[in-house]
Formats: C-alpha cells, sequence, structure tokens
C-alpha cells in the first residue's frame, strides 16, 4: 500500500464518517519519515455542520467568522491554499492528498460563487478576497482583475451543488505572498479546539516555517447524500515536510556548527584516515527522532471535541519491525499493509512518540509520481524571452493525459503563434514535432494590458516513457514607473502552473513560480533630472539676467533719463505719495 | 579680401573673445592685474596675504584702514579669484567705458569699496557680534550688480511671471541668494551690503563722490594721460554703455559717437584677416585642435589616479552587509576537506601507468564520477553535462558537474553560482579549490537560511566549461552543448575559487573583467574586498600587482594592465562568462605564501554566499563601468569617459572641418594674393551668394580657390569608404575560420597585403577613375568620411568598451593628420620621399605590425594569440576582432591610399 492510496482510504473514511452524523469534528496527523531525514506530516482537522443550521447561522463546529463571509459573498465552495517551498517529487514521491490539498508558492484561492452574470460573481469575488484578506492576514485583497482567472477545465466543484448554471469559478493567485505565523494564528482559531488541544497543538509556528515545505488548506464544500440531508464541511490541512536534523537542533542554539571532531563518522577504511583527515561515511541507519524533539513539543491530549473519542488521530507510516515507544496510554493499532500503525489519543493526557536509531530494514515504498513538469524562463535581456515547459512522463507503457493550466500577468505578453514542441524518447533524441500532436484542445484567453492577464489551458497528451518540451516566446512590456514595486531590480513573481492529471480522482501538480525580470528604470534618474534642471535654471537666469541688465536704446533716449534725475524721481514719489495720502484721508 | 560673407558661419567666435580681451580699458586691466599678483603672492606660505588684506572686523583700527581697500584684490583660492574675474571684468569694463578711466579709479578705491566695507563691519560687529573675514572682488561684482538693476529697473521696471511683476532691481538678491546656496563659504551679508552700496549708487545718491569732470578732465590735460597712457578711457570719451547705444544716430549732443578705442585698431584689422584667412581657419585650425583633444585625452588618463580624480570604494547595496555575520567554516570541516583532497588525490594517482611520481592531472570520468558521489553524498540534486567546441580546427570538449542546494522553503526564482574548475585559469591543477567547494557543499547544505539556491559548478577547464554551461542555462546553447537536466532560477551572482597548491597562501588575487570589457558590479568587487581584508585579515590584489604600495606610478600601472586586459576583452577567468549574461561574478585567487589556510578562503566564501543570499534585489546599486586601480580606489566612467571621447572627438572635428573645407576651399597656401576687392563689390558677392548656395553653379566647381560654394562629388568616396568597411569581414573571416597552424603565415601575409593594398588603390583612384582637377576634393572627401565613420564608431564603442576604444584611437590618431601633399606646392621628389616615409610610418602602425610588436613585447606567440582570439569569437562571443577588422584596418587603409595619391 502506497501513500496516495492510504490517503484516498482516509478520505473515504471521511466521506463515511459524515453520512452518519450531520455535525461532527474529526482530526487526524499522519507522520511518514521520507529519505534524506526529512518527515512528513499531514494534519487535518474536518467538521460538518448541516445546511440547515449553517443557513440559520447556527453554528456549532463551523468556524463563524468564516461562515459569515462566505454567506456574505455567496460563496458556495471555497478553497484556499498557502504554500512555502517546492515538493521534491524526486526524493519524496508523489504529493501528499495527490496535491488536491496543495497550492502554488505563495496563496491561492479558488471558489464558486452564487451570481447571475459574471459581473455580479466578480463582485462578490472582490468580497470575498478583502475579507478574506482581514481575516487570514494575507494581502488577498490584491487579487484583482489583472489576477483573476476562470478556468474552465482545470477545476471541478467538489460538493454537490443544486444547480451550476449559476455558479461562477473564480481562481487568484499571489505566487509572491510570504507564508508565515501571522497566516497561521488566524488558521489555527478556526479549528474547534483553536490548537490547545489533539493534533493541532503540534502546530508552532517555529517549526512550521522552518520547514522544507509547507501548505495549509482550507476548503470549504457542501455535501449531500441521497437521504437528502445536506452539511456543509469545511476540511482545514496542514502538510509539512521537517528536515529531522535541523528541527531537533535546540531553538537556542539552532546554528549548525560543525560537528566536534570526536562525533565525526568517517570511513576508517580510507588508507589516508586519521585524527585530522576524515572521509565522511554516509550514515546507513535510520535517525532517531521523536514528537516532542522534532515539534519542540508533545501533544496535549485529545480534542474534547472530537466525535468517537479520536479512535487512531496519529498514525505513522514506518515498517512494522520498526522500534517504536509512545507515551503510556495510547492504544496501539496496526494496520495489515505492514506500515501503518495509528494511535488512539487519551484526552487531557500529553502524547509522545519516540523512535530510537536503527540500522535501516525496509523503507516505505514511494510509487513513482504519475508526471513530472519543470517550467522555466529561457533566453536573456530586457526585451524577450521564452516560457519553456517539460513534461516527462515516467511510465514505460501508459500514456498520460491532463489538463496544463497557466495564467500569465499582462506584462508578460506571450506569442502563442511560436508555439513549438519537441519530444525526447528515452534513447535522448531530440524531436520536433508539431504541438497539435500533444495538444488536444487549447482554452486561450488573452490579456488585456492592465485589467486582466493571460489564461492558457491546454488539454494534453504525452507519450509513454517520453520528455515532451513545449516552448513558446514571449515579449517584456514597459511598465509605467509608478507600477514598479519598490523592490523592483528584484523581478516579478509569475504564478506557478497547474496540472490536473487524470478525472474522476484528479491528481494536481504544480510547478515552481517564476522570477521575471522587466525592463526597469533607473530610479535615480530624478536625482539626475533635479541637477539637469538647476543648470538649466542656472543658465536660463544668466540669460535673463544678461537681456535685463542690457539696455536697447537711443542716444537720445540716453540724454533723455540722464535727464530723470534722482531729484525729480523722488519729488515724484512724493507727490504720488501725498496724493494717496490725501485720498484716502478723504474717503475716510 | 574675403568677405566674412563667403565664410561658414561660425557659432563661437574665438577672435571676437581675443578683441574683446584686447581692448579692455586700462583700469579694468590694472585691477584684473592686482588681484592675478594677490593671487600668486598668496602662493607663498611665509606671509599670508589674506590675514594681512581681508576685513576682519575685530581687526579694524585706524591703522589697518587698509583693509578697506585692499580686501577686493585678495582671493583666496584659484576658484575665487578666477570666477570673481569672471564675473567682474564685463561689469568693470562697462563701468570704466561709461565713466572714464579716472572716475572710476576715484570711485573703486574710494567709496565702492570702503562703504560696502564699512556697512558689512557695522553689521557684522555691532548687530550680529560675530567676526567673519571677508575678502575677494564678489564685492564690486555686486555692487555693479546692483547699480545695473536700478538702471535696468528705470527703463524696464518689472518682468512679469505668470501673473506675478517683479521688480526688476530684486534681481541681483536673486543672484546673491543663489550664489550663496550654491558655492560654499560665502559671505550673504557682505554680498548684500554690497547691494545695497550699488543701489546707492544707482539711484545716485553717490554722485557726490564722483569728482567733478572740469577736474578731471584738467588732470587729464595737464598730464597728457590720453597721449601717454594705452587703454586709456578718457572723460571725454565716456558712453552710456557701449551695448546700448546705437551707432547710426548721432544726435546725441556734443559727443560724436565713440566707438574706437585709442590703440585697437590695427589690432582689429588684425583680427579681421585672421577671421579672413580661410587657409588657417580650415587647415591649420582643426589641425590645432585634434592634436589638442589628442593631447587633453592622454593628459586626462594620465590624472586620473591622482587622489583628485579618483574615489574611496564604498558599497552603495545596502542589503549586502558584507562581514556582519559570523563564519562557521572551521574546526572538523577542515577533516572533511583534507579528506576529499585525499580522495581526488588517489584518484590523479591510480591513474599513473607504472606507479610513476607523475600525477594524471587530467579531468577523468573517475574524477567527475567521484565529484558527482561526494555531492550525492551531501543530499545535493547532481546532474552533468557533456559539450564540445570546435574553433581553429580545435576541440575543446568536457564534461560539466554540477549540483544545487535547493533553499528550504525557497520556490526556485533565485540562485547563486559557485564555480570551482579543474584547472584554474593558468592550467593548474585546482585540487584546493575542488576540495574546498565540496566541503563547501556539505557544509552549506545544513543551513536553513538560504533564501537562493546554491549551485555548485565543477567544469573540467576555466575557458569552456562555464560558457557551456552558462549558454545551456538560458537556452542559447549551440548544437554541440547538451541542455541542462536541472535548472535553478535566476542566477544573482558567481563566485569563483582557484586555489592550486599545497602550501598556505598569503593574499587573495580578484580577477573581475570579463568578456568584451564587461564587468561585474563594483558592489560585488567590494564585498570580496571588504570580507576579506575586514573579517578574515586577507590582503587583495588586483591586476597581478603583488607589491602595490598606492604610489601614482603603481596606480597608473594598475588602470593600465586592467585597460589592456579590458581592451582585448578575453576572457579572464570561468566568472568572465557570467557577464554577458548581465550575472555578476569575480574570481578568487589564492596567491603567494603566507599563513591563510583553506579554511579563511572558505570562510571568506562564507560570508561572500551569505551577503549574496541577503540581496534583495539584482546587484544594481552599484558601478558597472569603472577603472580600478587599488583594492579600494576607483574611477567611475563619468571621470574616465571624457578622455576616450576626446581622442574620439578628434577624428569628428577633423572629418567635420574637412568637409566644411571641401565645400568653401580646397586649395592651399598657393596663390594667396587675391586681387583685393572694393568694399561694395564685396558685399554684392556676399549676398549673391547666399542664393547661389542652393544653385551651386558649376563654374564655382571648377575654380576651387576662389571663396565660392563647391559642389561636392560624393558617389567616389562614399562607395570607396563603405566598400572598404565591408572589405575588412574578409580579414575578419579569415583569421576566425582557418587552421590555427596557419595563423603565423596569414599574419605576414596580412602585412603584405596592407603594404600593397593602399598603394594599388591610390593608383587606380588617381590614373583611372578621376580626373586630377577632382583629386584635391576626392582626397579630403574620402578622408573626412572615414574619419566621420572612425569618430563615430569610437566615441560609441567608449561607452561600451571604454579601453579598447582608447587603444584604438591613439593608435589611429596619425591618421588625422595625413594627407595627400599637395603637387602644386611640392616637387615631386620631396613628395615622393615624404609619402614613402609616411607610409613606412603608417605600415608600422598597422593592425598585424601592432599585434606582431605587443606578441614580442609580452612574449607570445602570435599563434597562440590568434588561436585564442578565434576562440575568442567562436565560444565566448567576442567582438574585439569586428573592432579590428571592420573600423581601425578600414581608416587605416584610407588613411595609407591618401598618402598613396601623393606617389602619383
Amino acid at each position: 500500500m502506497t501513500v496516495r492510496s492510504l490517503f484516498s482510504l482516509l478520505f473515504l473514511a471521511a466521506f463515511a464518517s459524515f453520512a452518519s452524523a450531520t455535525s461532527d469534528y474529526h482530526e487526524s496527523l499522519v507522520l511518514q519519515p521520507l529519505p534524506q531525514s526529512a518527515l512528513l506530516a499531514s494534519f487535518n482537522f474536518q467538521s460538518n455542520d448541516s445546511q440547515e443550521s449553517f443557513d440559520e447561522r447556527h453554528f456549532r463546529y463551523f468556524p463563524r467568522a468564516l461562515g459569515q463571509i462566505l454567506r456574505h459573498a455567496n460563496t458556495k465552495e471555497l478553497h484556499l491554499r498557502f504554500t512555502t517551498g517546492r515538493w521534491d517529487a524526486e526524493s519524496w514521491g508523489p504529493r501528499p492528498w495527490n496535491g488536491t490539498k496543495e497550492g502554488g508558492t505563495g496563496v491561492e484561492l479558488w471558489a464558486w460563487i452564487d451570481a447571475v452574470d459574471d459581473e455580479a460573481a466578480f463582485a462578490k469575488w472582490i468580497t470575498l478576497t478583502q475579507s478574506l484578506s482581514g481575516l487570514f492576514c494575507a494581502s488577498l485583497n490584491f487579487i484583482d482583475s489583472t489576477r483573476t482567472t476562470r478556468p474552465v477545465a482545470s477545476f471541478e466543484p467538489a460538493g454537490t451543488h443544486a444547480a451550476l448554471d449559476n455558479l461562477h469559478l473564480l481562481h487568484g493567485t499571489l505566487p509572491g505572498e510570504v507564508v508565515c505565523t501571522e497566516n497561521l494564528t488566524p488558521f489555527l482559531k478556526l479549528l474547534p479546539c483553536k490548537g490547545k488541544a489533539g493534533v493541532a497543538s503540534l502546530l508552532d509556528g517555529h517549526k512550521l516555517f522552518d520547514a522544507s515545505w509547507q501548505s495549509m488548506s482550507v476548503d470549504v464544500r457542501p455535501i449531500c447524500t441521497e437521504t437528502s440531508d445536506c452539511v456543509v464541511q469545511i476540511d482545514q490541512s496542514v502538510d509539512i515536510v521537517l528536515d529531522i536534523d535541523r528541527s531537533k537542533r535546540p531553538r537556542d542554539n539552532p546554528i549548525p556548527r560543525p560537528v566536534p571532531n570526536e562525533q565525526l563518522v568517517c570511513d576508517t577504511s580510507k588508507p589516508y584516515h586519521s585524527d585530522d583527515t576524515c572521509y565522511p561515511l554516509e550514515s546507513t541507519s535510520e535517525k532517531a527522532w521523536g514528537l516532542s524533539e522534532v515539534f519542540g513539543r508533545s501533544i496535549s491530549g485529545s480534542c474534547p471535541l472530537t466525535e468517537g473519542s479520536a479512535d487512531g488521530a496519529v498514525c505513522l507510516r514506518v515498517p512494522h519491525e520498526r522500534e517504536v515507544h509512545a507515551s503510556p496510554g495510547a492504544v496501539e493499532a496496526r494496520k495489515a499493509d505492514g506500515y501503518t500503525r495509528c494511535f488512539t489519543l487519551e484526552s487531557s493526557t500529553p502524547f509522545d512518540l519516540m523512535i530510537p536509531e536503527q540500522q535501516a530494514t525496509a523503507q516505505v515504498p514511494l510509487d513513482e509520481p504519475v508526471l513530472r513538469a519543470e517550467r522555466t524562463i529561457v533566453g536573456h535581456g530586457q526585451e524577450r524571452g521564452g516560457m519553456r515547459i517539460i513534461f516527462d512522463n515516467p511510465s514505460a507503457t501508459n500514456a498520460v493525459d491532463f489538463i496544463y493550466f497557466e495564467t500569465l500577468p499582462w506584462f508578460l505578453r506571450p506569442y502563442v503563434h511560436t508555439l513549438q514542441a519537441t519530444i525526447t524518447g528515452r534513447d535522448g533524441l531530440r524531436r520536433q514535432v508539431p504541438a497539435s500532436q500533444f495538444i488536444k484542445e487549447t482554452f486561450y484567453r488573452p490579456a488585456i494590458d492592465r485589467e486582466r492577464g493571460t489564461q492558457l489551458e491546454l488539454a494534453l497528451s504525452v507519450p509513454a516513457a517520453s520528455t515532451v518540451t513545449l516552448t513558446y516566446d514571449f515579449e517584456k512590456a514597459i511598465l509605467r514607473y509608478t507600477e514598479y514595486p519598490p523592490d523592483a531590480n528584484r523581478g516579478f513573481n509569475v504564478a506557478p502552473a497547474v496540472i490536473k492529471v487524470g478525472g474522476e480522482h484528479p491528481i494536481y501538480l504544480r510547478t515552481t513560480s517564476l522570477l521575471l525580470p522587466l525592463p526597469t528604470p533607473d530610479f535615480s534618474m530624478p536625482y539626475n533630472v533635479i541637477i539637469l534642471t538647476s543648470t538649466v535654471i542656472a543658465l536660463a537666469f544668466g540669460s535673463i539676467f544678461n537681456l535685463l541688465v542690457r539696455r536697447f536704446v537711443t542716444a537720445e533716449e540716453a540724454s533723455a533719463m540722464r535727464a530723470q534725475t534722482l531729484k525729480s524721481r523722488l519729488g515724484g514719489k512724493i507727490v504720488a505719495l501725498r496724493d494717496k495720502i490725501r485720498g484716502k484721508s478723504k474717503t475716510e | 579680401m574675403a568677405t566674412p560673407a563667403a565664410l561658414p558661419p561660425l557659432p563661437f567666435n574665438p577672435s571676437r573673445v581675443r578683441s574683446y580681451v584686447l581692448r579692455l580699458p586700462l583700469f579694468t586691466r590694472l585691477v584684473l592685474l592686482a588681484i592675478l599678483v594677490f593671487w600668486l603672492l598668496e602662493l607663498q606660505t611665509v606671509w599670508s596675504v589674506v590675514q594681512w588684506g581681508s576685513v576682519i572686523p575685530e581687526e579694524i583700527n585706524i591703522g589697518t584702514m587698509y583693509r578697506l581697500n585692499t580686501y577686493p584684490f585678495i582671493h583666496v583660492g584659484f576658484f575665487h579669484a578666477f570666477l570673481n574675474l569672471l564675473a567682474l571684468t564685463p561689469l568693470l569694463e562697462r563701468f570704466e567705458a561709461e565713466h572714464g578711466t579716472l572716475t572710476a579709479v576715484a570711485l573703486f578705491f574710494g567709496p565702492l569699496s570702503t562703504f560696502p566695507a564699512g556697512a558689512y563691519v557695522l553689521f557684522e560687529k555691532f548687530v550680529l557680534h560675530r567676526n567673519t573675514a571677508v575678502v575677494g572682488a564678489s564685492v564690486w561684482v555686486f555692487l555693479l550688480l546692483g547699480s545695473e538693476a536700478i538702471r535696468t529697473f528705470k527703463s524696464n521696471p518689472y518682468f512679469s511671471l505668470g501673473p506675478y511683476k517683479i521688480p526688476t532691481w530684486t534681481s541681483p538678491l536673486f543672484a546673491c541668494g543663489l550664489v550663496s546656496i550654491l558655492v560654499p563659504n560665502t559671505s550673504l551679508l557682505g554680498h548684500l551690503c554690497a547691494i545695497f552700496v550699488g543701489y546707492l549708487f544707482g539711484l545716485g545718491f553717490l554722485k557726490v563722490f564722483v569728482p567733478p569732470e572740469k577736474v578731471l578732465r584738467w588732470i587729464e590735460g595737464k598730464l597728457n594721460l590720453l597721449g601717454r597712457l594705452p587703454h586709456y578711457v578718457s572723460v571725454d570719451q565716456k558712453t552710456y554703455g557701449r551695448y546700448g547705444v546705437l551707432p547710426t544716430t548721432t544726435a546725441g549732443g556734443e559727443r560724436a559717437t565713440p566707438m574706437s578705442y585709442l590703440g585697437s585698431s590695427q589690432r582689429l584689422a588684425a583680427i579681421r584677416n585672421l577671421r579672413t584667412n580661410p587657409h588657417f581657419l580650415f587647415v591649420h585650425l582643426p589641425r590645432i585642435l585634434s592634436l589638442v583633444c589628442i593631447i587633453a585625452g592622454v593628459v586626462w588618463l594620465l590624472l586620473l589616479p591622482l587622489n583628485d580624480y579618483s574615489r574611496q570604494t564604498y558599497i552603495s547595496e545596502n542589503a549586502l552587509l558584507p562581514g556582519q555575520v559570523h563564519a562557521y567554516f572551521s574546526g572538523s570541516e577542515q577533516h572533511i576537506f583534507r579528506g576529499y583532497k585525499k580522495e581526488l588525490e588517489a584518484i590523479l594517482e591510480g591513474q599513473t601507468p607504472s606507479g610513476q611520481e607523475s600525477r594524471n592531472e587530467e579531468y577523468t570520468p573517475a574524477v567527475s564520477e567521484k565529484i558527482q558521489s561526494v555531492l550525492r553524498a551531501a543530499g545535493l540534486k547532481v546532474a552533468t553535462q557533456k559539450y564540445e567546441y570546435t574553433s581553429s580546427g580545435i576541440t575543446h570538449q568536457g564534461q560539466n558537474v554540477y549540483a544545487i542546494i535547493q533553499a528550504p522553503r525557497g520556490d526556485a526564482t533565485e540562485a547563486i553560482v559557485l564555480v570551482a574548475a579543474w584547472k584554474t585559469v593558468d592550467d593548474d591543477l585546482n585540487l584546493n579549490g575542488v576540495s574546498l567547494a565540496l566541503t563547501l557543499a556539505g557544509y552549506f547544505k545544513r543551513w536553513s537560511l538560504w533564501s537562493k539556491d546554491i549551485i555548485f559548478l565543477f567544469p573540467p577547464d576555466s575557458k569552456t566549461g562555464t560558457q557551456a554551461w552558462i549558454d545551456a542555462y538560458h537556452d542559447m546553447q549551440p548544437a554541440f552543448v547538451q541542455p541542462l537536466p536541472l535548472k535553478s532560477g535566476a542566477l544573482q551572482g558567481g563566485l569563483v575559487i582557484e586555489y592550486s597548491f599545497d602550501h598556505r597562501f598569503e593574499s587573495l588575487h580578484i580577477l573581475y573583467d570579463g568578456v568584451n570589457g564587461q564587468l561585474p558590479n563594483l558592489d560585488l568587487f567590494n564585498t570580496a574586498v571588504s570580507i576579506a581584508g575586514g573579517q578574515m585579515g586577507i590582503g587583495s590584489n588586483l591586476q597581478e600587482m603583488w607589491d602595490h604600495n598606492d604610489s601614482y606610478e603603481m596606480r597608473l600601472q594598475t588602470i593600465m594592465r586592467g585597460m589592456v586586459k579590458q581592451g582585448f576583452g578575453y576572457a579572464t577567468g570561468p566568472h568572465s562568462s557570467f557577464m554577458p549574461y548581465h550575472i555578476d561574478a569575480i574570481t578568487l585567487q589564492a596567491k603567494g605564501d603566507g599563513w591563510q589556510d583553506e579554511m579563511a578562503l572558505g570562510r571568506t566564501i562564507e560570508g561572500l554566499c551569505r551577503s549574496l543570499n541577503n540581496l534583495l534585489e539584482h546587484l544594481h546599486q552599484s558601478f558597472f563601468f569603472y577603472l580600478l586601480m587599488q583594492a579600494n580606489r576607483f574611477v567611475s566612467i563619468g571621470t574616465y569617459l571624457p578622455s576616450a571621447m576626446l581622442i574620439a572627438g578628434n577624428f569628428t572635428i577633423m572629418a567635420i572641418a574637412l568637409w566644411l573645407r571641401t565645400g568653401y576651399y580646397t586649395g592651399s597656401k598657393q596663390n594667396p594674393a587675391r586681387p583685393p576687392a572694393n568694399a561694395e563689390e564685396t558685399s554684392l558677392r556676399a549676398a549673391a551668394l547666399t542664393e547661389k548656395l542652393d544653385a551651386n553653379t558649376a563654374q564655382s566647381a571648377v575654380t576651387p580657390d576662389s571663396n565660392s560654394v563647391i559642389e561636392r562629388k560624393l558617389a567616389l568616396p562614399l562607395t570607396l569608404v563603405v566598400g572598404l568597411h565591408l572589405l575588412g569581414l574578409v580579414p575578419l573571416y579569415i583569421f576566425n575560420n582557418i587552421n590555427h597552424q596557419y595563423y603565423s603565415t596569414a599574419t605576414y601575409a596580412s602585412i603584405g597585403v596592407n603594404a600593397i593594398l593602399p598603394i594599388v588603390l591610390a593608383a587606380s583612384l588617381t590614373r583611372g577613375l578621376t580626373t586630377p582637377r577632382d583629386q584635391p576634393q576626392l582626397s579630403l572627401l574620402i578622408k573626412s568620411f572615414s574619419l566621420l565613420v572612425l569618430g563615430l564608431f569610437l566615441s560609441t564603442l567608449a561607452t561600451l568598451n571604454f579601453s579598447l576604444s582608447f587603444m584604438v584611437g591613439l593608435l589611429c590618431t596619425p591618421l588625422s593628420f595625413v594627407n595627400r601633399i599637395d603637387p602644386h606646392t611640392t616637387s615631386r621628389p620631396i613628395r615622393t620621399v615624404l609619402s614613402v616615409l609616411g607610409l613606412v610610418f603608417l605600415n608600422v602602425l598597422s593592425p598585424p605590425v601592432v599585434l606582431l610588436v605587443a606578441c614580442s613585447y609580452f612574449g607570445t606567440d602570435v599563434q597562440t594569440v590568434l588561436t585564442q582570439a578565434a576562440f575568442g569569437w567562436d565560444v565566448w562571443g567576442m567582438w574585439t576582432q569586428v573592432v579590428v577588422w571592420c573600423v581601425w584596418w578600414p581608416a587605416w587603409v584610407t588613411g595609407c591610399a591618401l598618402l598613396g595619391f601623393s606617389l602619383f
């Protein structure tokens, strides 16, 4: 059994559980050591409230703050993702939850909004982003029309909706958003136990955001069964990949100083090995770790609101022969697949796990990812560039069909006619083929400057055991100077592309985000302008002064002027003054 | 005598300035002389003139009243004196011309200097209770401005600025305010006092101090001043401003219009002669100007090392924070370093065929495998890239190994590159450098603070590997270079580590020159110097200056070495390949024998990586164009650029002068005596000529020596110049594409061709294509176009590659002065001898001969140099050859052909 199948199992279990109760809460934690001393921890929190109570604004487990926003914004289904880092599929295998609870780097949000037309939907969407921005302390309010798209084929509603006609799907990303503790705190506030009890008590900002990869998700959807009971489900999850070595470092001394000489693990078989020469030996044993070591604290008992006494809330995926010490009182249940054991927590009893160092025996097998995708910007220069997307199908037998969805900012202007495809087989030969051979369907919505970005959705098929490379050229627009961010020379983030593989239970992949360097003006220019203006003013002053001082008179005028002595002028002034005073006194 | 109208209009007339200076009246001259003398006196250190003569409020008593008169003549420095002189001369000259010399003497030695000083002292001492000394002629400047402003106010009371009417008398106040803002250490109060007195004078309140005209006239008559003193302005000659009085209206009263000044009429005539001497204007003046430009350009460059023209380096980008973090790379990491080094050495030893001592230092697949395995064990993503380049029949191939530390929480948007080539720039084994990079890879992997990916690149050599890698990174690679299987984000900086010996090192040698003279951002260099010197205590060298004592000679030598490298434009190290992609990179070479070990170098690299990691934006704050003369001194582009621009400008000046000359005056000195035309005829001709400019009658072309407009025959010269520039593509192709063993042959062949080609060209032009009558103009036009193109290219090039432009410009300077020797003035044998001598001289300065000489000077082989150049063209994208063959060589051939004309 594999990770993916386990997660689908959990998924199905979740499906089964809500059928019995209309209002309940579940939480779970799955821990799985990964190669290279990494540890995947998947937290999942799921609560249901019945649709009637939701409509009557009677919330039990469903967070009121979010419920009110959703009602206000007419949002029927919501998906919000906060992600940092990149999933290393080469080492870590397929993504948790098949990538369905994961977003691109930064913040990603998509929602189905009930509205009469596109305009109304967009107005509600803006309401939604503004409100969520406040709720989650994220810059979601920056999702404006240029960052909003309406995907056609990439996303399907996960919930049950009565009438799909009036539902509008809107999608927005903020690839540059830095996810940090200020987003985690409101996230935990939404939980019934607020991170004080249950598995959520492990979620400490310091450890969570020191992870190599981390993703938080919030999914809200209505679920109806044939028996007519409708529930509104909120599903929150946190997935992190921790570096065990790094997490075990004490918080007051986190610097990875060189180890003391006596702790070096050396290959003593080398002929040159001596006290001062050491060829490091690759460690073959599994590292020791414990929950409190890695997370900095232990689980403070189960959340009392959990229905059904929290059966198997914490699951660990290591081979059964691996030695595991759990806190006394926890009930261990081993699954039949040979790799999973789950522990049932007791309320108000702290729970901890200790896994001692042990020689590596069997490893939990990791699935081969169905598809590898890489997207990079190629070329150089300020004016043009190119996009290169590589799809690699590792399967030797099956072709893989998927939808490729990317949104590009308006200042990146793609030339779709330059879209070209090359295919490389396992023999390493590159062949140029028409792109239409792989692209079955295209949905392209060109950008409008400063109004909306480019939206490109391709239905692609990559043959077995081959690598397909798509390339297209683009041009970089020149922005107005006020449109540059303060750190203009860093470049601009381009949102990751989303890849949806399969139909019924899709697998989602996301590429890394990109950095697009745009032609940046020299912002010291104002200084130069001041200097230039000063020079011009100095020159102008000189010539104006010259004109003022210089007189053009005829000789007669000159002599006449000589006659106009100070005496007569002064006399005139005095007369004028006298008149003035008189005039004044008269009016008085 | 030629008419002025026949001359082309000159926007600035130097002769007018000269005549103005020559006509300055007596008192003005004396004042200027006094100021000059006092300035010179101040230069000695024994007796302080300023202390003696300035107005110091506390020092003023009966015995020191002289100060009230002396202070305007005394200045505190050259610029003070110079600026005041400039401002004072026109004002004082005008005053004197208006009031006469005697009045000026009386006023300026009397009330006009004592009154402002008195007012100032009163104010300063009794109102403000301060004691600031004032000195300088600016008091007179403002006084005269004040009086002039009052007079302006009388005739023209307001100037309106939008709805506001500003009285004109306020203009000196504006000037005073502006001066006190712009110029430091000026006395606002002193100037205000002067303006106040100026106002009083302008309003006529000081008229009582003007000596009565009768007395003046009596003195003048008794002493016969008018006859004895040159430039004396008589009481009778005073005017109401030379500028204002229109000379035609003489109804002013008893005085005639005094337009001429004593003793100046002869000089005026001389100036007029000069102006109307077209030979001087068209032939000598451009030569003088060109020569001045060249000399000024060279002198400018020689001034740069002085403290006044160079600057101390500084860190411009605040985010870098060099040396602000503690470097932890030490301790047991050194054991690991030794382990890696022994491991690599074992591979080298293992390949010896028969256990000999000689090691195989080549980069073999085994080495590559070992590097990959070490990197993989450290947890990095490893990939390889094969490449192959062919240039001049030599194939360069190899395999790059590189590995990426993916930044934790990073999203592959930015990256830093660390390069450790297996072979250094000097082709030594870089074993310590590679081992250090491997150790650093393992060490860096443990840190979680990286915001950028770190790429470790291990190319097999310093010439090709990095280029192949960086090209492929941007997907710009040629056919025989593999694309990269693994990539990261935009590269923000590159560091190359070189440590090619086993003992400890003394200092770091920093290489920074890129291909085609591109340079990395100065901030990167400064950061390296600052971290090495400030934090680690490692000295920094540049341009192989090992014992730099910061003297002028050493600084100049450093600049020159930098310029030679920049001018040749070849890659000086693996870092050079990064520059065309706007990635800043430097090479750090461990040099010398000292007490710094590899750990110190490692800590320096760590510090640099931490600094680069701090960057929020691409390096852009500091300079991209600079000349370094010491690790902490540089000259920026604004300061050094005029040097190359002056050299390039000399060609443009000559080209424009020749162009004008071909239109107006093609002759030489012969036949200077033209029938003197009377004034009436001249003016008639002048009027007619302006109309003729468009008509351009054939008749005027027939008589080249007349002052008429001549028709220019452009087709042949244009074709020739353009054709020669295109012909440059032939040697360019040959020298970049033939096999490397033929390069010396090709060089000698090109010397031969160079010797013959201009003569053949000259012969065919004189014998076949033109008539003798057209030849003077033809040669001038060819030279004009050729120099125009040369000047254009070189001035553009100066902004891109200053050094190359400067060097080519300097080598081309004789071309400004060579010309077809006029057959009318010089007899045939002399002509032949002169032109043959000239041709020999020019052939010494031909591109291939210069190359040979440079090669023998630097002690290298021509074949090696040309192979390297072709390699640069093929691999690095170097375009020095283009400049040599398509800019320099055509200009040179044209110059030789012009001399060749004289042979026929």
